[in-house]
């Protein structure tokens, strides 16, 4: 069958694909057809049902809706005949009998009026509908304001909330002319499981969803009002999504999603609602210098009233101070002395900075950065067994695939809009299977969900694969050409039978095995992992796992195929690249290769640093105890809440002498420093970052710092030179030039380039958009081929007993990132999410005696926070799950330093607790 | 440790504001366990929710936000996916946390325009003032195919016929809410006159799918949903596309005026079903559905009882015929929106092309018949063609099952030459009642709209109205007299099409209610219906939205006076 067809619209003769509709035809010719319930947006299918685009076609008894009809050969269209017009501007006539006068509109430069405009149709000949039937306002919800009466029934918010996000709250209730759009079972939206994405805000074309920043007291609201539009990229998750900032008086007022390679227009609560910390009281607006009569350091600042502790100053005092006191370590105590984290919430081009100023400036790899905390383990065993740290496949590539397991991560709340992906590849027929110990929102959607024991990967992994290898169900000619060990491999899988795994990792063997033949069967499956499994002491082990399996099914390097650890801050993927860790400089090259620090002194014109790899995180703060370490440069980190046994490593920055902080809140780390030094936010900043696809892309500056806020590579210049080190930098395009000197990763990737749109890495050529699947003929290891890496069972550190006989995992909730410092403070995240609070199962609860919403006491054998308890079916009898976002109490209290030793990445996934009613109960 | 650093930070805690559990409406363990129980090993399949919502309805007398709640636990499916369906539905009461329960007895009152003839609206009032406040509940209900027997009131699942307050006060009194299942002719009866013997013949493969589909185009046979597609030819469409292949029976018979198919269920099931098994060999369907409505509680049993006896005998595998009731929803009886019920979901008309013969259930190539044609399907099959092709009035060939009502002496099933007039059908209907002299007729159900007692000689079947503006549809056959007027016979038409409407496309949803205003009125704006019944029947999705002006457009046209529209010349 050929794939277009020839046919004639209005009166002309057109060709066009088999799947291409009317409107879209049309539109292509020239005549927009009015559409309402059409969205003309990627990922919405149009749907037909507003019959506000309908045209005629010769030998049809009626009217055709363009939007969903295509055209067949010698058909006669025409869009523009007497009962086609009629019959668009009486529907338009009908919806507007109903609308609030335009005076009173929700949004009076909504798609709909501009519609009605251009149809010259301004009012309506019919009678209104009766007032009980008009749903009233729905303010319940703070960061949408909800606004039926002005609802046209287009069912695009069902569609944003269903099709597109898959968060299934809204639904189109009722029948007829009672039908109205509701949320779960016509709940407020505010009480809903409402999730907040915004997607339905986005596209409703009548105003009835408004951001609430958007509609006044009279709920009047014009979304054409505001003064410019930027476009950058979110700064919250790996996802990298891309946004545009609506700004009015030089305030973000809104933000929508925009058709970025990773987000297609889709962004979640915090990327759409979450941006006005940036405009917080608490921003750090000059620098600051401890008070000589400050008291002693400790968690103890309010920052709302810094003043007794700091004193403004100017920026060269600061400056001059900060660098003074590095000076005065190095020269008393030497380079070793001062160690610096970097931060994976900046650019790449300051991640490099920030490197390259820690190794000239002092000689020296102690430079780390979080991602020690997330992924150090995947990218350490990525790195073993394929030869390299990045995902080989993006996770957009899940559109390919047709088998894909999720393991110890929680994208609907923590990649929210990649979950969209993978709830998506659900609805398509593809099979999803979920491993984690808690039963997160992924599984109400998986085919299979193992709530496995914690810890218990590697049984469970080695379990599936003893299977795929007993069944003989793996990929001989993948294994034969691609990869080495597998005969010793296959030795060790002999003893994971999944019936003497079943008991340990808490999954019966029938679904072991038959999770194992789904997954090897597949004709392309994909793997997401997250810090479930990266975290810890056998981390490194549960990534070799993986690794294995997907190697021995061949689900690898071909399209649908792939490894994809959800890399978690915004820029981590791109601050590991530029090298911002210990033991590599840019693009993972050695630190103990001579030839390698050769070349970067020769970029760098310097001298040569220490050819040993430095110390990581949690080794830097044992270090500091130790002595050793005197002072420290962080950039945007706040390992006085991230790091674990957080007290231990609290009292080792207490500790320091001369800590310099960088950042835009006086976050808890920055209660120990010397010096603050107040950084621009990311919405005030130009940079590029490379998101969990390895995708480059560019973020650009919506409204300016406050007060005199600077963007931190110019800080990090200025500290720079002020150490001697004579750098020139004037703007980041020429950081990234200089990068891209030492990067082959960013060979064909230019700053012009990344102006116009994002681009992947490796992209093969200057017009090359990048490439999303890597690894489809080989290697980057010796031979070209992958390694099977064997991995046995290591029991958690903290192993429970009866004095903390339950297990405590710690991850993040929606609402808030990381440790809190920004989404706190922004409005509508903070009012999500106000309250410190930990989840178990409400059987739990009613074993200890406690109701959902008291406060319980939390201990494990480093020490104990008091926190309000939820009740959460989703949580295994038996375990406590912990966000970390809490100052007041924080998680990482209670959590374990002993390190992976590989990633050296510490066990926040697992601690032994003791949970008990406070006396308040 | 230092002791400053034990401090928890400054920040303030927004203690006692945090949710308790996750976001929305938590599952309760009672209610998980009630759903559990009463769903037992049943599968959790997405297309068997109406069934499972009945379950509930049936157990507890409506359905409560903790067990839908449930429900989607069970099934994994959101709380909206389960809302939205449950709310489609007029059988349906979904009672929220802060909403008080129905009582346990609901009586439905059916106001369409037959039973409305007969006063169906001084009825509801009287039991609506009797029973206000007190342990009935009493709504109004759409045709419940007894338009023979009108007013028809129905208590629990009991129909009293000739409804009068006095009827219902006894019936409640003797707690008579369970349907009366008829005589009807059983499976050792049928198959004594000779049922199923063709079906295993051709099971046998003494004859093939294409012989039985020449039989029935040579008979004649026209699908008897209304729409009159040539039976045997949609079978070769089915068979031409890939398989699986299901067939689906049509048994919503909602159009009110409409009473055929209940007439031959309640009386002879297994012809029915045999010509259902006869479809389905042709098609070689996996699977064969029957979408039966719920106001016909007695088919329900019957239907049961007798697939039953089926799978008994051996005639048919366990499992193989698939009986769904409907919940009250006159679009359900839209071939593609019945589709989309039997796979659980609301009842929206889908958009054509593709054809449901090619894209129908899950997707699949799907035979969709109304009962009636089954019926016949199975009589040619034992009988020959000429059981249909023999009879010929007014140029037309073969019969046709009206079903009359309105003010005729002896209304009810009338088999008849399909060229019969209305002349010929009042007269086979015992003439006008006495003391009524014949005004109007609605030819088809209310789709069809209202033709004047002027066009007497107009034969009643497939393709003789349209040039009238009309068609026969479901031969249904209101009949009126000098007592009543076209004008609210019209608007109880708009008035069921407004309460029906899906609610999915503009011109149908907005129209229906704009049109029941407009019409309301003492004199019409007949420019402005117009421009909007133009609109309805070009742009609106299904048949309903595109047929539902039919009656104002004929009132307009046939009674003009009554409408304050001058008669011009």
């Amino acid at each position: 069958m050929s794939d277009t067809v020839t046919f004639t619209l209005d009166g002309k003769s057109v060709t066009a694909k088999t799947d291409e509709t009317l409107w879209e035809i049309s539109k292509r010719e020239g005549t927009r057809l009015p559409h309402l319930c059409h969205a003309d947006s990627p990922g919405y299918l149009p749907d037909g049902n507003c019959r506000a685009c309908m045209v005629e076609i010769d030998g049809e008894r009626t009217l055709a809706a363009s939007c969903i009809r295509t055209a067949s050969e010698g058909m006669v269209v025409n869009t523009q005949s007497i009962r086609a017009v009629t019959s668009r501007k009486v529907v338009i006539e009908l919806l507007m009998a109903d609308q609030p006068e335009r005076s009173d509109a929700h949004d009076k430069s909504s798609h709909m009026w501009s519609i009605a405009s251009e149809q010259g149709v301004d009012s309506s000949r019919f009678p209104t509908k009766e007032k009980e039937i008009v749903p009233l306002l729905d303010n319940s919800h703070v960061a949408m304001s909800v606004n039926l009466d002005a609802c046209i029934h287009c069912n695009l918010c069902v569609r944003a909330c269903r099709d597109v996000q898959v968060n299934d709250v809204i639904g189109m209730s009722g029948r007829g002319k009672n039908a109205r759009i509701t949320f779960d079972m016509a709940d407020p939206m505010g009480a809903s499981t409402c999730v907040a994405c915004g997607e339905c805000v986005q596209a409703c074309p009548t105003g009835a969803l408004m951001p609430s920043t958007v509609v006044d007291g009279q709920q009047k609201g014009d979304s054409l009002d505001f003064d410019k539009e930027v476009k950058s990229v979110c700064p919250y998750c790996g996802v990298g999504c891309q946004l545009s900032f609506k700004v009015k008086d030089e305030k973000i007022l809104w933000v929508d999603g925009v058709n970025g390679p990773s987000n297609e227009q889709r962004l979640c609560v915090k990327g759409r609602f979450g941006f006005d910390y940036i405009a917080h009281p608490h921003r750090l607006q000059k620098p600051l210098i401890r008070r000589d009569d400050a008291p002693a350091k400790g968690l103890n600042v309010d920052p709302s009233n810094l003043g007794e502790v700091f004193r403004e100053a100017t920026w060269d005092e600061a400056l001059d101070t900060a660098a003074g006191g590095f000076k005065a370590l190095k020269d008393r105590d030497g380079g070793e002395s001062v160690a610096g984290f970097g931060s994976a919430k900046c650019s790449n081009e300051e991640a490099y900075l920030f490197q390259k100023f820690i190794r000239t400036g002092f000689g020296h790899n102690n430079v780390d950065h979080c991602t020690r905390l997330c992924h150090a383990s995947s990218v350490a065993a990525l790195l073993e067994n394929v030869g390299s740290g990045a995902v080989t496949a993006t996770f957009n590539e899940i559109e390919n695939s047709d088998c894909a397991i999720v393991i110890g991560a929680n994208p609907v709340e923590n990649h929210p809009v990649a979950a969209t992906y993978f709830k998506q590849f659900v609805k398509r027929g593809g099979t999803l299977i979920v491993m984690d110990p808690r039963g997160m929102g992924l599984a109400r959607h998986a085919k299979f969900s193992l709530k496995f024991n914690p810890g218990a990967d590697v049984a469970m992994l080695n379990a599936i694969m003893y299977t795929i290898m007993n069944e003989k169900l793996y990929d001989e000619e993948y294994i034969a050409t691609f990869t080495e060990g597998w005969d010793e491999f296959k030795g060790h899988l002999s003893n994971f039978t999944p019936e003497r795994m079943a008991e340990h990792c808490g999954i019966d063997a029938n679904t072991l095995k038959a999770v194992a033949r789904a997954f090897a069967t597949a004709k392309a499956g994909m793997i997401f992992w997250g810090m479930g499994v990266s975290q810890h002491i056998h981390g490194t082990d549960n990534s070799r796992c993986l690794i294995s399996l997907a190697l021995m099914c061949g689900h690898v390097g071909k399209s649908g195929a792939g490894l994809h650890p959800l890399r978690g801050q915004n820029n981590v993927q791109g601050a590991s690249d530029a090298g911002l860790v210990p033991m590599f400089l840019p693009d993972y090259q050695s630190v103990t290769d001579d030839g390698v620090r050769s070349a970067f002194n020769d970029i760098w014109g310097t001298d040569d640093f220490s050819s040993q790899k430095g110390l990581t995180v949690v080794e830097i703060m044992d270090a500091i105890h130790d002595d050793k370490i005197k002072g420290m440069y962080i950039m945007g980190e706040n390992p006085a809440m991230s790091d674990p046994d957080v007290e231990h490593a609290r009292d080792a920055i207490a500790k320091l002498q001369h800590l310099v902080v960088q950042d835009i809140f006086l976050t808890e780390t920055a209660n120990y420093a010397d010096v603050i030094l107040p950084a621009a936010a990311w919405p005030e900043k130009t940079g590029t970052v490379t998101n969990t696809n390895r995708q480059v892309q560019m973020g650009r500056p919506a409204v300016s710092p406050p007060g005199e806020a600077c963007e931190d590579w110019l800080i990090t210049v200025q500290l720079a030179n002020r150490m001697g080190l004579d750098w020139k930098y004037q703007h980041p395009k020429e950081v990234f030039a200089e990068m891209k000197l030492s990067m082959k990763s960013l060979d064909n990737i230019t700053w012009e380039r990344l102006l116009d749109k994002a681009v992947t890495y490796p992209s093969l050529t200057p017009t090359d958009p990048g490439q999303p699947i890597v690894f489809t003929d080989g290697f980057p290891r010796q031979g070209g081929r992958a390694k099977f890496t064997p991995a046995n069972i290591v029991a958690p550190d903290d192993k429970p007993d009866s004095e903390y006989p339950m297990i405590l995992i710690t991850g993040r909730q929606l609402e808030h990132w990381h440790t809190g410092s920004m989404t706190r403070r922004a409005t509508v995240l903070d009012s999500l999410e106000p309250e410190a609070n930990c989840s178990l199962h409400p059987r739990t609860l009613r074993d200890l005696g406690v109701e959902a919403g008291d406060t319980i006491k939390l201990s494990t054998r480093r020490g104990s926070i008091e926190v309000m308890a939820r009740s959460d079916r989703a949580v295994s009898e038996g375990q406590v799950f912990m966000p970390f976002a809490y100052v007041e109490a924080a998680a990482n209290v209670l959590t374990n330093s002993a390190l992976d030793p590989v990633g050296k990445i510490p066990e926040f996934k697992f601690s032994a607790v003791r949970i008990e009613k406070t006396a308040n109960v | 440790m230092t002791t400053e650093s034990q401090k928890p930070g400054v920040w303030k805690s927004g203690t006692g504001r945090g949710r308790r559990t996750p976001k929305g409406r938590q599952v309760t363990e009672t209610a998980l366990t009630e759903i559990q129980t009463l769903l037992g090993n049943k599968p959790r399949r997405r297309d068997l929710l109406i069934e499972y919502l009945h379950l509930i309805q049936d157990q507890y007398n409506h359905l409560s936000a903790d067990h839908l709640r449930a429900l989607a636990e069970e099934m994994k499916l959101s709380q909206a996916e389960i809302y939205e369906v449950a709310t489609f539905y007029a059988h349906f009461d979904v009672v929220r946390e802060d909403e008080t329960p129905p009582p346990e007895l609901t009586i439905r009152v059916c106001d369409s325009l037959s039973c409305e003839l007969a006063g169906a609206q001084a009825l509801l009032t009287a039991l609506q003032a009797e029973h206000k406040g007190g342990s009935v509940r009493v709504v109004r209900a759409p045709c419940m195919g007894r338009c023979d027997t009108a007013p028809t009131v129905e208590l629990g699942h009991y129909h009293a016929d000739h409804a009068t307050p006095e009827k219902i006060a006894s019936a409640i009194k003797a707690k008579q809410t369970h349907a009366v299942i008829p005589e009807y002719q059983s499976l050792a009866a049928y198959q004594k006159s000779g049922g199923y013997i063709g079906l295993k013949a051709m099971r046998d493969g003494r004859k093939t799918p294409d012989q039985v589909q020449d039989t029935i185009n040579e008979s004649g046979l026209r699908g008897l949903g209304g729409a009159g597609f040539p039976a045997g030819r949609k079978w070769s469409f089915v068979r031409a596309e890939k398989g699986p292949r299901y067939v689906a029976v049509n048994g919503d018979e909602g159009e009110p005026g409409t009473f055929k198919d209940r007439y031959y269920l309640e009386r002879e099931p297994h012809r029915f079903l045999d010509g259902l098994l006869i479809a389905a060999w042709a098609v070689e369907a996996e699977r064969a559905y029957i979408y039966m409505r719920d106001e016909y509680p007695a088919v329900l049993h019957i239907l049961a009882a007798e697939i039953k006896a089926l799978e008994t005998e051996g005639l048919v595998e366990p499992g193989y015929i698939e009986l769904r009731r409907g919940a009250g929803a006159y679009i359900c009886g839209e071939e593609s929106a019945m589709i989309e019920s039997l796979e659980g979901k609301r009842g929206l008309p889908r958009h054509r092309p593709p054809y449901v013969a090619q894209v129908g259930l899950f997707n699949s190539p799907t035979l969709v018949h109304n009962v009636e044609t089954l019926y016949w399907i199975a009589m040619v099959v034992a009988e020959g063609p000429k059981v249909l092709n023999s009879t010929e009035l007014n140029g037309r060939v073969g019969l046709r099952s009206y079903s009359v009502s309105g003010r005729v002496k002896e209304p009810g099933v009338k088999l008849l030459a399909a060229g019969s007039t209305i002349t010929d059908v009042i007269k086979a209907s015992g003439g006008m009642l006495d003391g009524h002299t014949f005004k109007a007729y609605q030819p088809g159900g209310p789709s069809s709209g209202i033709l004047p007692a002027t066009m007497n000689d107009i034969p009643l079947d497939f393709d003789t109205l349209q040039p009238q503006g009309t068609f026969i549809g479901s031969a249904a056959v209101v009949v009126l007299s000098d007592q009543d007027s076209a004008k609210d016979a019209a608007l109880n038409m708009l008035r069921f099409f407004e309460d029906e409407s899906c609610g999915q496309c503009t011109p149908c949803r907005v129209g229906c209610e704009k049109a029941v205003k407009l019409m309301d009125a003492p004199t019409w704006n007949t420019k402005l219906l117009e421009d909007l019944c133009q609109t309805m029947s070009d742009a609106s999705i299904c048949g309903l939205g595109q047929a539902a002006p039919n009656p104002i457009r004929l009132v307009i046209e046939h009674f003009p006076h009554e409408v304050g529209k001058e008669i011009s010349s």
